[in-house]
Protein backbone atom coordinates (compact mmCIF):
# COMPACT_ATOMS: atom_id res chain seq x y z
CA UNK A 1 0.00 0.00 0.00
CA UNK A 2 0.84 3.20 -0.93
CA UNK A 3 0.78 6.04 1.72
CA UNK A 4 2.44 8.43 0.06
CA UNK A 5 -0.41 11.15 -0.93
CA UNK A 6 -1.12 11.39 2.52
CA UNK A 7 -0.40 14.30 4.73
CA UNK A 8 1.10 13.91 8.08
CA UNK A 9 -2.20 14.33 10.28
CA UNK A 10 -3.79 11.02 7.79
CA UNK A 11 -0.58 9.63 8.14
CA UNK A 12 -0.52 9.54 11.88
CA UNK A 13 -4.28 8.52 11.58
CA UNK A 14 -3.48 5.18 9.53
CA UNK A 15 -0.62 4.33 12.52
CA UNK A 16 -3.08 4.22 14.91
CA UNK A 17 -5.46 2.30 12.84
CA UNK A 18 -2.60 -0.43 11.71
CA UNK A 19 -1.52 -0.68 15.53
CA UNK A 20 -5.14 -1.84 16.61
CA UNK A 21 -5.45 -3.75 13.75
CA UNK A 22 -2.16 -5.88 14.23
CA UNK A 23 -3.58 -6.12 17.88
CA UNK A 24 -6.87 -8.24 16.49
CA UNK A 25 -4.80 -9.95 13.96
CA UNK A 26 -2.42 -11.06 16.98
CA UNK A 27 -5.60 -12.36 19.11
CA UNK A 28 -7.30 -13.61 16.16
CA UNK A 29 -4.07 -15.52 15.37
CA UNK A 30 -3.35 -17.01 19.16
CA UNK A 31 -7.57 -18.21 19.05
CA UNK A 32 -7.18 -19.60 15.79
CA UNK A 33 -4.10 -21.57 16.33
CA UNK A 34 -5.05 -23.00 19.98
CA UNK A 35 -8.63 -23.98 17.77
CA UNK A 36 -6.27 -25.75 14.94
CA UNK A 37 -3.82 -27.59 17.42
CA UNK A 38 -6.86 -28.37 19.77
CA UNK A 39 -8.36 -29.96 16.80
CA UNK A 40 -5.28 -31.69 15.45
CA UNK A 41 -3.89 -32.98 18.78
CA UNK A 42 -6.12 -33.25 21.73
CA UNK A 43 -7.60 -37.06 21.35
CA UNK A 44 -7.73 -38.81 24.38
CA UNK A 45 -10.07 -37.97 26.75
CA UNK A 46 -9.77 -40.49 29.09
CA UNK A 47 -7.73 -37.65 30.84
CA UNK A 48 -8.19 -33.73 32.33
CA UNK A 49 -4.45 -33.16 31.44
CA UNK A 50 -2.71 -33.50 28.13
CA UNK A 51 -0.72 -36.66 27.12
CA UNK A 52 2.93 -36.87 26.49
CA UNK A 53 2.27 -37.15 22.82
CA UNK A 54 -0.01 -34.48 23.16
CA UNK A 55 1.85 -32.04 24.00
CA UNK A 56 4.54 -32.36 21.73
CA UNK A 57 2.25 -32.54 18.98
CA UNK A 58 0.65 -28.96 20.33
CA UNK A 59 3.92 -27.71 20.55
CA UNK A 60 4.84 -28.93 17.01
CA UNK A 61 1.84 -28.05 15.25
CA UNK A 62 2.18 -24.03 16.63
CA UNK A 63 5.96 -24.59 15.51
CA UNK A 64 5.27 -25.47 12.21
CA UNK A 65 1.81 -23.10 11.43
CA UNK A 66 4.08 -19.86 12.32
CA UNK A 67 6.98 -21.36 9.95
CA UNK A 68 4.34 -22.09 7.62
CA UNK A 69 2.89 -18.79 7.91
CA UNK A 70 6.29 -16.69 8.15
CA UNK A 71 6.81 -18.69 5.04
CA UNK A 72 3.51 -17.50 3.44
CA UNK A 73 4.29 -13.90 4.23
CA UNK A 74 7.66 -13.70 2.92
CA UNK A 75 6.05 -15.21 -0.88
CA UNK A 76 3.28 -12.59 0.02
CA UNK A 77 5.75 -9.60 0.44
CA UNK A 78 7.52 -10.80 -2.61
CA UNK A 79 4.60 -11.03 -4.58
CA UNK A 80 3.46 -7.36 -3.38
CA UNK A 81 6.64 -6.02 -4.08
CA UNK A 82 6.69 -7.33 -7.61
CA UNK A 83 3.37 -6.48 -8.08
CA UNK A 84 4.46 -2.27 -7.26
CA UNK A 85 7.10 -2.41 -9.41
CA UNK A 86 4.79 -3.51 -12.56
CA UNK A 87 2.86 0.00 -11.79
CA UNK B 1 1.45 -6.72 8.34
CA UNK B 2 4.60 -4.37 8.87
CA UNK B 3 6.23 -5.82 5.46
CA UNK B 4 3.19 -3.85 3.67
CA UNK B 5 4.41 -0.27 4.66
CA UNK B 6 7.51 1.81 4.22
CA UNK B 7 7.70 2.86 7.70
CA UNK B 8 7.88 6.74 6.94
CA UNK B 9 7.70 9.37 9.79
CA UNK B 10 6.60 13.04 9.11
CA UNK B 11 5.69 15.18 11.19
CA UNK B 12 2.22 15.64 11.95
CA UNK B 13 -0.03 18.31 9.98
CA UNK B 14 -2.85 18.62 8.10
CA UNK B 15 -6.39 17.34 8.44
CA UNK B 16 -7.66 14.03 8.06
CA UNK B 17 -9.32 13.02 5.01
CA UNK B 18 -12.52 10.44 6.31
CA UNK B 19 -12.97 9.46 2.67
CA UNK B 20 -9.32 8.83 2.41
CA UNK B 21 -8.93 6.93 5.45
CA UNK B 22 -11.75 4.34 4.70
CA UNK B 23 -10.45 3.72 1.52
CA UNK B 24 -6.96 2.71 2.74
CA UNK B 25 -8.66 0.99 5.58
CA UNK B 26 -10.50 -0.99 3.23
CA UNK B 27 -7.49 -2.14 1.33
CA UNK B 28 -6.07 -2.99 4.27
CA UNK B 29 -8.91 -5.31 5.84
CA UNK B 30 -9.00 -6.49 1.64
CA UNK B 31 -5.21 -7.44 2.12
CA UNK B 32 -5.61 -9.34 5.46
CA UNK B 33 -8.33 -11.14 4.47
CA UNK B 34 -7.02 -12.48 1.46
CA UNK B 35 -3.54 -13.05 3.39
CA UNK B 36 -5.09 -14.99 5.42
CA UNK B 37 -7.33 -16.98 3.46
CA UNK B 38 -3.60 -17.80 1.65
CA UNK B 39 -2.52 -19.00 4.93
CA UNK B 40 -5.26 -20.90 5.59
CA UNK B 41 -5.73 -23.10 2.32
CA UNK B 42 -1.80 -23.70 1.43
CA UNK B 43 -1.83 -25.05 4.97
CA UNK B 44 -4.50 -27.41 4.30
CA UNK B 45 -3.36 -28.19 1.63
CA UNK B 46 0.39 -28.57 2.04
CA UNK B 47 0.80 -29.29 5.84
CA UNK B 48 0.64 -33.24 6.19
CA UNK B 49 -0.56 -34.95 9.49
CA UNK B 50 0.82 -38.11 10.37
CA UNK B 51 -2.10 -39.78 8.38
CA UNK B 52 -2.44 -42.98 11.01
CA UNK B 53 -3.27 -40.45 13.83
CA UNK B 54 -3.36 -37.22 12.78
CA UNK B 55 -0.58 -35.61 15.31
CA UNK B 56 2.07 -33.69 14.10
CA UNK B 57 5.67 -35.52 14.60
CA UNK B 58 7.82 -32.89 13.25
CA UNK B 59 7.92 -28.82 14.46
CA UNK B 60 10.25 -27.68 11.26
CA UNK B 61 8.58 -27.10 7.91
CA UNK B 62 9.47 -30.58 5.65
CA UNK B 63 11.07 -30.02 2.55
CA UNK B 64 8.27 -31.10 0.65
CA UNK B 65 6.06 -29.05 2.71
CA UNK B 66 7.92 -25.95 1.77
CA UNK B 67 8.13 -26.38 -1.91
CA UNK B 68 4.59 -26.83 -1.67
CA UNK B 69 3.45 -23.53 -0.18
CA UNK B 70 5.90 -21.69 -2.32
CA UNK B 71 3.58 -23.10 -5.23
CA UNK B 72 0.79 -23.34 -3.58
CA UNK B 73 1.06 -19.16 -3.37
CA UNK B 74 2.13 -18.72 -6.75
CA UNK B 75 -0.97 -20.74 -7.36
CA UNK B 76 -3.53 -18.89 -5.18
CA UNK B 77 -1.97 -15.25 -6.80
CA UNK B 78 -2.93 -17.09 -9.94
CA UNK B 79 -6.24 -17.69 -9.12
CA UNK B 80 -6.99 -14.87 -7.98
CA UNK B 81 -5.64 -12.96 -10.95
CA UNK B 82 -7.99 -14.91 -13.10
CA UNK B 83 -11.12 -14.50 -11.17
CA UNK B 84 -10.54 -11.03 -11.02
CA UNK B 85 -10.09 -11.30 -14.79
CA UNK B 86 -13.20 -13.01 -15.31
CA UNK B 87 -14.86 -10.85 -13.16
CA UNK B 88 -13.86 -8.23 -14.20
CA UNK B 89 -14.94 -9.31 -18.59
CA UNK B 90 -18.66 -10.10 -16.57
CA UNK B 91 -18.83 -6.89 -15.22
CA UNK B 92 -18.38 -5.11 -18.37
CA UNK B 93 -20.30 -7.15 -20.42
CA UNK B 94 -22.58 -6.82 -18.04
CA UNK B 95 -22.59 -2.84 -18.17
CA UNK B 96 -22.78 -3.36 -21.87
CA UNK B 97 -26.11 -4.88 -22.07
CA UNK B 98 -27.22 -2.70 -19.33
CA UNK B 99 -28.17 -6.31 -16.80
CA UNK B 100 -26.21 -7.09 -13.88
CA UNK B 101 -26.58 -10.39 -12.28
CA UNK B 102 -29.56 -11.72 -14.53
Amino acid sequence: MDFSQFNGAEQAHMTKVIEKKQMQDFMKLYSGLVERCFNACAQDFTSKALTTNESTCVQNCTDKFLKHSERVGARFAEHNAEQMQGK
Amino acid sequence: MSFLFGGGNRSVEGSVDPAKIEMAVAELDMITDVFNRLVNSCHAKCISQNPSNHRYVEGDLLKGESVCIDRCTAKFFEVNKKVGERMSAMGSAAQATGSFGR
